[in-house]
């Protein structure tokens, strides 16, 4: 009888889905000829949210093919709200390794603030060979650690292998607890942003499947598709997406069912609440197609739309002449609810940034982080590496672009600081952040640079300082190379990179083999360094004097490598009379010794006076002077903290 | 308060002399870490943000304080923000706070005695006040220790680290939990005032009744505040204002980075003088308070043979000009 039920809910699925037709011709979408991506990961989901259990139950249909080289014997998938169900998995189990205390939004746990995933039934069809119901057949794996109690993958064994090129099609049903957020997905009030929310395959590759477990300090990797999705939610309750929304019915119960379609897209989140205010916009560039804009925004931030849209457009112009257009002509910008914890992350046409209530301007507040994940669609949308092992790849490249954009467009932003339990923010106008100091790269890459060699696996960082190399090295790294080739020779690079992996997984050694290949050079010396080494960049004067020899002086320059990375930099002496003396130094040598005779005495050394090696460590080092400032600069600001003190005994003693 | 430029130029004098020797440490650090380095120039001129994060990133103990919130209005937001959050201060400050506070205690005597006189009592006669009350003083302060102990170490932790994260777990609106936090903030520096303003008044009448018991003056205090509640918290709540309105006019004037190093000073100095005029002003207006609701004016105004050791009586004097003994 169960057999019966099963076949006949395989029957209901496979007609409600129409897994028959063929996958790239999803409902709505162009043609397969049309298609810009392999579409080989195609989902027709159908969902319903139930806000007050926060489940979801769903059924799907995903049809997959085989694009490697070598016949697949089983299939895997992620199951991601597992992270999630107990303290027990790998994520948790990092997560605890990242900091001395866990983030007050994460623990502790009421027991249905937990998330969780559970397939309950799935059943194989392949053509006419369906194998029926495989749900016993499914096992938790965990591949990268052996963790048991890890069951955020899934391995279905398969009785015949799918053949290189041959489809296979699946339905399955399944429930998943909505946790209160984690990693940037759950709920909290009636407040829902829903990101890995389904059982989806992982990517297979000639070497096997790329199936990692869900890791604390990593993303996620999923081949292209196309995504037929249909969600139903309270009536009333606005839905944002990935992708556009075809149509909207409503149910017999009230609720209402969103459509939404989108080609050519690795994954796919949506957001559901009654609060949001919708908001619409275009961005029209010349030479860029235009793209129409989308926002939900939270009722507290209604004056600051405009931010987000002008923050967006800076992206999609910058990034579309730079390095290649926006393709998908609509985007949706998603302002996450406060404490809600999903904010500043990106899915395939839609993101969520984040504002605060107070976001006075000349702070970048909301538009780094709107830029930045604008940015993604990019750097991770289109250009698919796998955040799994390469999250450099994307969140490196991005962190990268986005400062670029900021330099751009909103310079000067300036420093500022929160106070009163974060929320009120005061704005210090005379420390204007310039590209080399914004967002504290180089502070937090500075005291992380020796944690990990970036050609480690990024699930494998050290989780405490994953997020300094993932992010700021590479940022810092690209910002060296922009300097040492220029420009115009990098964003050749970066655009000829884009536009061939668009739509593409490439792998790190395809970027190199672009840099080399576009800048003329072999930057192999370069690449082993940041990549595939954990190198620090330190140079800096060790002795500086110019001394009267006769009616000339005699200027002596030591300048050393601190650090163990080698990098090649300029010496530049500066004289009294104005004239400048440079010598180039290849850098590899520990010490090396510059020395000029001239009719005017020095004044001051420098070394890398054009700031190539944004890297350097320690930039104070750098330079010296015969006419040193250090004291009234140190009496100054000594005597600024003194002030801060003595307020600081008067705030203490208020109350004596 | 008006009267007494001494006892402001002398606690400014505490207050400079106590920040002074750290001020130079830190001046020190600061100069080992620019070295004869050209970032020094750009410190000099305005702020070297690429060269504070690489000081900040190596500095230890006192160092750590050196952050740029120091530099102007911040510097009184990060302050005030500090003691809100209950943030713990690092042990050089905290030890130096200590020591400011037994010898803020110590002279508080000395300053009260000279505000209930309403005249010169000199260097003699006001360090004699402060060692005469001093003992009674420094009692009512270990008294009044435990109690702060008792609020930033169990009713701090409750309403913001048990309470708030409670109430405002499903808050969706930011300002909706400011507003919950305000409140939090509220019921407090409530609780603080509440206990400020009766050891205030409980230090007032050890000196001006010249009494020894410290559990009798604050239970005495404790009286006088709830025998006269609108006149005590009123006038709580005008100092209150004056000192907002003080830090007000800070934001507007504080020097920022680029200000000239003199400038700045005078400046800060100046917010500094302001600061401890209204403290000294508050002092004064609560004793004054205090002598006009005598609580034992028939007590305090004889034996006639103490006279005139009793700052109380002098105080009855200046009420009353056409009373001679």
């Amino acid at each position: 009888m169960a057999v019966l039920q099963r076949l006949c809910a395989l029957v209901g699925l496979l007609i409600l889905f129409g897994v028959n037709t063929p996958l790239d011709g999803a409902r709505g979408g162009p043609a397969a000829d049309q298609a810009r991506s392999p579409r080989n990961a195609s989902y027709n989901i159908s969902a319903r949210l139930n806000p007050a259990t926060r489940t979801i139950q769903g059924e799907a249909a995903l049809g997959w093919r085989n694009i490697t080289a070598h016949p697949a014997d089983s299939l895997r998938f992620h199951l991601y709200y597992n992270a999630w169900r107990d303290a027990r998995s790998t994520w948790m189990r990092e997560r605890a390794l990242s900091s001395a205390s866990p983030p007050a939004d994460e623990l502790p746990r009421r027991a249905d603030e937990w998330g969780a995933i559970d397939i309950q039934w799935m059943a194989l069809g392949r053509g006419s060979d369906a194998q029926g119901d495989v749900t016993t057949q499914l096992r938790f794996i965990a591949p990268d650690d052996g963790n048991p109690d890890d069951r955020t993958v899934v391995e279905l064994p398969l009785a015949s292998p799918v053949a290189p090129g041959q489809s296979v099609t699946l339905s399955y049903r399944w429930t998943a607890h909505v946790p209160r957020t984690f990693a940037r997905t759950g709920a909290i009030d009636n407040y829902f942003f829903i990101a890995q929310w389904f059982p989806k395959i992982g990517v297979l590759e000639d070497a096997g499947w790329n199936c990692h477990q869900f890791h604390s300090s990593t993303e996620f990797f999923s081949d292209f598709g196309v995504y037929d999705v249909r969600l139903t939610t309270p009536a009333g309750w606005l839905v944002g997406a990935t992708g556009t929304e075809r149509d909207v019915t409503k149910e017999t119960d009230g609720a209402q069912t969103h459509h939404f379609v989108q080609e050519d897209v690795h994954d796919f989140a949506w957001t559901t609440s009654p609060r949001y205010v919708e908001r619409t916009a275009h961005f029209e560039h010349p030479g860029l197609p235009p793209v129409a804009m989308r926002l939900l925004l939270q009722p507290e931030h209604l004056d600051q739309a405009d931010r987000h849209f002008a923050a967006t457009r800076a992206a999609l112009g910058d990034y579309g002449e730079w390095f290649g257009p926006y393709p998908y002509g609509h985007i949706t910008i998603v302002d996450p609810a406060w404490q809600s914890g999903a904010g500043g992350m990106e899915y395939p046409t839609l993101f969520t940034a984040g504002t605060r209530w107070i976001a006075p301007k000349g702070v970048t507040t909301p538009e780094g982080v709107t830029i930045h994940e604008a940015g993604h669609q990019f750097w991770y949308g289109i250009v698919a590496t796998n955040e799994f092992e390469d999250a450099w790849m994307d969140e490196g490249f991005n962190t990268f672009s986005t400062a670029r954009v900021i330099e751009h467009v909103y310079e000067p932003n300036f420093y500022a600081q929160r106070y009163f339990g974060g929320f009120v923010p005061w704005v210090f106008k005379d420390l204007k952040l310039s590209r080399e100091v914004d967002g504290d790269r180089l502070t937090s890459y500075r005291s992380a640079a020796r944690q990990d060699a970036q050609a480690t696996p990024t699930y494998r960082y050290w989780p405490p300082t994953a997020g300094a190399i993932t992010y700021n090295k590479t940022a810092l790294w690209l910002h060296t190379l922009e300097r040492h080739l220029g420009w115009p020779t990098l964003q050749r690079v970066m655009s000829t990179y884009f536009q061939r992996y668009a739509f593409k997984h490439p792998k790190p050694g395809d970027f190199f083999a672009v840099a080399n290949e576009v800048s003329g050079q072999d930057l192999t010396w370069y690449f082993d360094q940041v990549y595939r080494g954990s190198q620090t960049f330190d140079y800096g004067v060790d002795q500086f004097r110019s001394e009267a020899v006769g009616n000339t002086f005699h200027t002596t320059v030591a300048a050393r490598r601190y650090g163990d990375g080698v990098f090649p930099v300029d010496v530049q002496v500066t004289y009294e009379d104005g004239q400048q003396s440079r010598w180039t130094w290849d850098g590899r040598d520990r010490w090396k010794l510059f020395q000029a005779e001239g009719a005017s005495r020095a004044v001051s050394v420098e070394v890398d006076p054009r700031r190539v090696l944004v890297l350097d460590v320690n930039r104070t080092n750098n330079s010296a002077t015969l006419k040193p400032d250090g004291a009234r600069a140190a009496r100054k600001w000594s005597l600024r903290w003194m002030i801060w003190l003595q307020d600081q005994l008067l705030t203490y003693g208020f109350f004596i | 308060m008006s009267r007494a430029p001494a006892i402001l130029a002398g606690t400014f004098a505490l207050t400079l002399g106590i920040s002074l020797p750290l001020a130079l440490a830190v001046r020190d650090m600061l100069q080992a870490h620019l070295g004869n380095s050209l970032m020094a120039g750009a410190a000099l001129r305005g702020a070297n943000y690429e060269w504070w994060q690489e000081f900040t990133a190596q500095a230890t103990a006192l160092g750590t304080t050196f952050v740029p919130s120091i530099i102007g209005f911040g510097a009184v937001l990060l302050n005030l923000s500090n003691l809100l959050d209950n943030v713990p201060l690092l042990t050089t400050v905290a030890g130096v706070t200590g020591a400011w506070l037994v010898l803020w205690s110590f002279l508080s005597g000395g300053i009260l005695d000279r505000f209930a006189r309403d005249r010169a009592t000199r260097g003699r006669g006001f360090f004699g006040a402060c060692g005469a009350h001093f003992p009674a003083i420094a009692r009512l302060g270990l008294i009044a220790l435990a109690i702060y102990v008792f609020l930033f170490g169990w009713l701090h932790p409750l309403l913001f680290n048990t309470l708030y994260p409670g109430v405002t777990h499903e808050v969706v609106v930011e300002r909706s939990a400011f507003a919950i936090r305000a409140g939090f903030y509220a019921v407090f520096v409530g609780a603080l005032v509440a206990v400020n303003v009766i050891v205030d008044y409980a230090r007032i009448r050890i000196v001006v009744e010249d009494r020894r018991s410290a559990i009798g003056a604050l239970l005495a205090g404790t009286r006088f505040v709830r025998r006269n509640l609108g006149a005590a918290v009123g006038l709580y709540l005008l100092n209150g204002i004056l000192f907002l309105a003080a830090i007000a006019f800070y934001a507007l004037v504080a020097p920022g980075a680029t200000r000239p190093a003199w400038l700045a000073l005078v400046l800060g100095e100046t917010y500094i003088v302001l600061r401890h005029f209204l403290k000294l002003t508050f002092y004064a207006s609560e004793t004054a308070l205090f002598q006009t609701r005598l609580a034992h004016a028939s007590y305090t105004a004889s034996p006639p043979v103490e006279w005139p050791e009793s700052p109380a009586a002098e105080a009855i004097t200046n009420l009353s000009p056409t009373f001679t003994p």
